[in-house]
């Protein structure tokens, strides 16, 4: 399978912070890829960087095989990415459904975008509260919002950061799940995750970040074996 | 008549001097002026984010209130003092009934000080009609060449510079000023330590707010007091501040040396007019290249990201 | 009905429905009768009213639903009343010319605009920064027309006058044979009255659309609109241009309805004045700052006719009060509240009905 989404030697200084000290990272097209790793690692800003909100320092990001360094966040997603934030990343004070319009209408004109907003708020269970102010959900709700959001932009490449945070267990297996079958239908989703369990869920393969880098790759069960990987996590090293 | 040619020399010489006298002095009376009208506003916008559209008018009270204590008696500098009590305590009463409930609310800020601003320009012209009776400038004047300058108004930069002293003195020295950085680079930490953020925000606006008295007080010696008079300080404020940055001691004089060069250059060569101008091009240009004004861009270099 | 139609009700504008759009209806029947029943000075004072509507709305376009805070609309307010000014004075007033020149006096904003426009957009001025940079260009215009007292202040036949500002330029003229029609007194007032109905109706089309969408998308969390794959710059760029058209309009048809233009339009307490309006109707409905602009020209005019000083004072004060009270405006907040109040005795209704017992 061809790469989706590559990077080559990317790199990332804040000042004299190395967020990320040169990442090769490739996934594949439909690949579901988590990312885990402690505190501080550097995988939101590697998201940022992916996405274009932030430059890199050097190196390089392609997508679908073009060289996306360079371009504006905006046409990076036009390009067909998409992100769901660590902070839920949606509009507070629009209701549900005016929400999803504005992420629908990216795609969908007239009847079809109708039927669109009815699937998606039945997919993340809204429908009953679709006039209700986005400020007003729980977290968990608005995390599904957002996650709705980004995947009403039929993306090639979907990026989750930590979209569990802040749900419950019954919630958080719902998100599996949710995540599981975005994935049959095709879609390359890269999840950065601290839940453990979740990553069990979902993930095939799993790349651990610290301090920037890449630390390890590999199936979760190899990466548990690993006995570095644990010392990070417990912040021994 | 013939003159000796050493004559004509030093005739030559002291119209130098005394031209270039004229531009410094030109140039530290606008100094002066931004630094006064600027501080503040930049205590209360540079510090606290709050856009206090009414400060032109805190000026004015100082002025007014100064002016009409000095023709009840009082001697000047008493007169002055009251300015600036005055203003402070408006300041005061401001911040408890309005401004503490728009802390985060920038845009309602603005609308609100606007208000306050409008109300307290046409009440002033209510109360105390279109003008009123002024007073003389202190310590005359002293003449170099075919200039004439005023006493008063070359001491005001050495004053300025002395003010941003005592206030460097005040934010770096003292307890109340190391809180009052502290609350307002993180409020939540700042009352964790244990400040009272409430009481501090008070007191950082009233301090603003008696200062902008001062100001008023200052120059009420060498103005008219006129109801309108804000709006004459108000941009000239404005502008010292975006240009300057938020790190106030370190931005303000800066800030006010290059826009009073820009505008003493200008107003020399083309106007009055012309200067206020540049004035306004010079802060377009600031927001746009260093949008932290000139404290950030130092502060930026000097080690941030 | 065709689609387009069908935004004039939507979620970015408050009253829908036919009993909303069957007394927008009367009102604008009864204006477009005035000047039937009424004399010629009321008509002239009410174009008075309706031709700052334009500016209100442009800014209630950019700040209320894109949140954009301008404080230069009157630059582009004065630019366009200039303009007319000087083209009409020197190419005068025979066949289509004023035409020519009132659409020049909103062309000229509009470049402005983009310029100004990219360099804040593009250039990252956010925004009170956004704020500022605008009322410096205002202050700019404003004192620069000050200074251009001197005869050799002229652009052809026209002189720029300085601070008394510029005056005898000639009212619209439609070539019709021997008469030309003249827009002045009456007409003037329904050229005026028609371009508002057709403004109010294109905006709410405008703010319903998906274009509208996308601006509340900024304005709410400009980061997630360009994640959605919004060009949120062009959009910013675009509705200020749009902005300064209206504001533009305002400009130009002041100037047609006194004759004259001067520099304190441009000047602090004038860039000021829409904000009042706006902020104390309610920015984000343009239904709202369309009844607020007209309630407080006409307010302001009452006042300063029974020779009250206390005008500005009691704008003053009501914006206060708005600003403590009713931060989302006096209308919005009334309307909103209404609806709540509606909608909750629907909610009983119902609950009522459910709950009688079958027999």
């Amino acid at each position: 399978m061809a790469a989706i989404l590559q990077t080559r030697g990317l790199k990332k200084y804040f000042g004299g912070l190395r967020a990320i000290n040169g990442v090769d990272l490739a996934i594949d097209e439909g690949e579901l890829r988590c990312l885990i790793g402690p505190n501080g690692a550097g995988k939101s800003t590697l998201f940022k960087l992916i996405l274009g909100s932030y430059r890199p320092s050097e190196g390089a990001i392609l997508f679908k095989g073009e060289d996306i360094t360079k371009l504006q966040p905006h046409l990076r997603v036009q390009r067909g990415m998409s992100i769901k934030f660590q902070v839920p990343g949606i509009f507070l004070e629009l209701p549900v459904e005016q929400n999803l319009r504005i992420a629908l209408q990216r795609v969908h004109r007239g009847a079809a975008l109708d039927e669109a907003l009815e699937r998606l708020l039945e997919l993340i269970n809204l429908g009953h509260q679709r006039n209700e102010l986005a400020a007003s959900l729980s977290h968990g709700q608005q995390q599904w919002l957002e996650i709705a959001m980004a995947v009403a932009l039929q993306p090639a490449a979907l990026l989750l950061d930590e979209p569990t945070a802040g749900m419950s267990h019954e919630e958080t297996y719902k998100t599996g799940e949710l995540v599981k079958k975005l994935n049959a239908s095709g879609m390359t989703i890269v999840v950065i995750e601290h839940d453990m369990a979740f990553v069990r869920q979902i993930a095939k393969r799993v790349t651990v970040l610290h301090f920037g880098e890449v630390f390890d790759d590999g199936s979760l069960d190899d990466i548990v074996r690993n006995e570095d990987v644990v010392r990070i996590y417990l912040g021994k090293v | 008549m013939h003159r000796p040619v050493v004559h004509r020399l030093f005739d030559a010489r002291m119209t130098f001097l005394v031209e270039a006298y004229a531009f410094f002095y030109q140039l530290a009376d606008s100094f002066a002026f931004l630094v006064l009208c600027g501080l503040g506003l930049a205590i209360i916008f540079g510090m606290m984010g709050v856009i206090n559209l009414a400060h032109g008018e805190l000026i004015m009270c100082g002025a007014y209130v100064t002016v009409l204590s000095a023709r009840a008696g009082l001697p000047l500098p008493f007169a002055m003092l009251c300015g600036t009590l005055a203003a402070g305590l408006v300041g005061l009463v401001l911040e408890f009934l309005i401004i503490r409930r728009l802390y985060h609310r920038l845009f309602d800020s603005i609308v609100a000080t606007w208000a306050l601003s409008l109300i307290a320009t046409q009440g002033m012209l209510i109360v105390a009609g279109p003008s009123i009776e002024g007073l003389k400038t202190p310590f005359g004047s002293f003449e170099l060449g075919e200039y004439s300058f005023s006493v008063y108004r070359a001491l005001l930069p050495l004053i300025a510079l002395l003010l941003l002293a005592a206030l460097y003195w005040l934010f770096v020295r003292t307890r109340f000023g190391i809180y009052s950085r502290a609350t307002i680079q993180d409020a939540n930490m700042a009352r964790a330590l244990g400040a009272n953020t409430r009481r501090i925000y008070s007191q950082t606006f009233t301090l603003g707010a008696a200062l902008a008295g001062l100001t008023g007080a200052l120059y009420a010696p060498t103005i008219t007091a006129v109801p309108t008079m804000g709006q004459a300080f108000i941009v000239q404020s404005f502008v010292t501040v975006v240009v300057s940055g938020a790190d106030v001691m370190l931005g303000l004089a800066p800030s006010a040396a290059v826009l009073a060069f820009i505008q003493s250059l200008l107003t020399k060569s083309y106007g009055q007019l012309i200067g206020q101008i540049g004035l306004l091009l010079t802060v377009i240009i600031v927001v746009r290249v260093l949008p932290k004004g000139i404290s950030g861009w130092v502060l930026q270099r000097n080690g941030g990201r | 009905m065709p689609r387009w139609l069908a935004l004039l009700d939507g979620p970015q504008t408050l009253g829908s429905g036919r009993a909303f759009w069957f007394v927008f209806a009367l009102i604008v029947l009864v204006a477009a009768l005035l000047p039937t029943f009424v004399n010629a000075f009321a008509v002239t004072n009410l174009t008075y009213f309706l031709v700052w509507v334009f500016m209100a709305l442009g800014l209630s376009l950019i700040w209320g639903y894109a949140g954009i805070l301008s404080f230069g609309q009157t630059a582009f307010f004065g630019l366009a009343g200039y303009t007319y000014g000087v083209i009409s004075i020197n190419l005068g007033d025979a066949g289509l010319w004023t035409w020519f020149a009132l659409l020049m006096s909103l062309v000229l904003p509009a470049v402005l605009a983009v310029v100004i426009g990219y360099f804040m957009f593009y250039g990252g001025v956010r925004d009170v920064f956004v704020g500022i940079v605008t009322l410096s260009i205002t202050l700019v215009f404003e004192t620069f027309m000050a200074q251009t007292a001197g005869p050799e202040w002229t652009i052809g036949s026209a002189r720029l006058n300085g601070f008394n500002g510029m005056s005898n330029m000639p009212p619209l003229t439609f070539p019709w044979g021997e008469n030309p029609i003249i827009f002045d007194g009456p007409s003037f007032f329904w050229l005026v009255l028609g371009l508002v109905v057709l403004v109010y109706a294109g905006l709410r089309i405008l703010v319903n659309s998906r274009f509208g969408n996308v601006l509340v998308a900024i304005r709410e969390n400009p980061e997630r609109a360009e994640m959605l794959g919004y060009n949120v710059r062009l959009y910013q760029l675009f509705v200020f241009v749009i902005g300064s058209v209206l504001a533009g309009m305002s400009g130009v048809l002041y100037t047609l309805w006194g004759y004259y233009i001067t520099p304190s339009s441009m000047g602090l307490t004038a860039a000021a004045l829409p904000i009042v309006w706006v902020a104390a109707g309610g920015r984000k409905d343009i239904t709202a700052t369309l009844l607020a602009t007209v309630l407080l020209t006409w307010l302001s005019q009452q006042l300063a006719v029974k020779g009250s000083q206390y005008a500005l004072i009691w704008m003053g004060v009501i914006l206060l009060v708005v600003v403590l009270f009713a931060p989302e405006g006096l209308f919005v907040t009334v309307w909103k509240k209404l609806a709540d109040r509606r909608r909750l005795r629907q909610v009983t209704t119902a609950r009522k009905t459910v709950s009688l017992p079958s027999a």
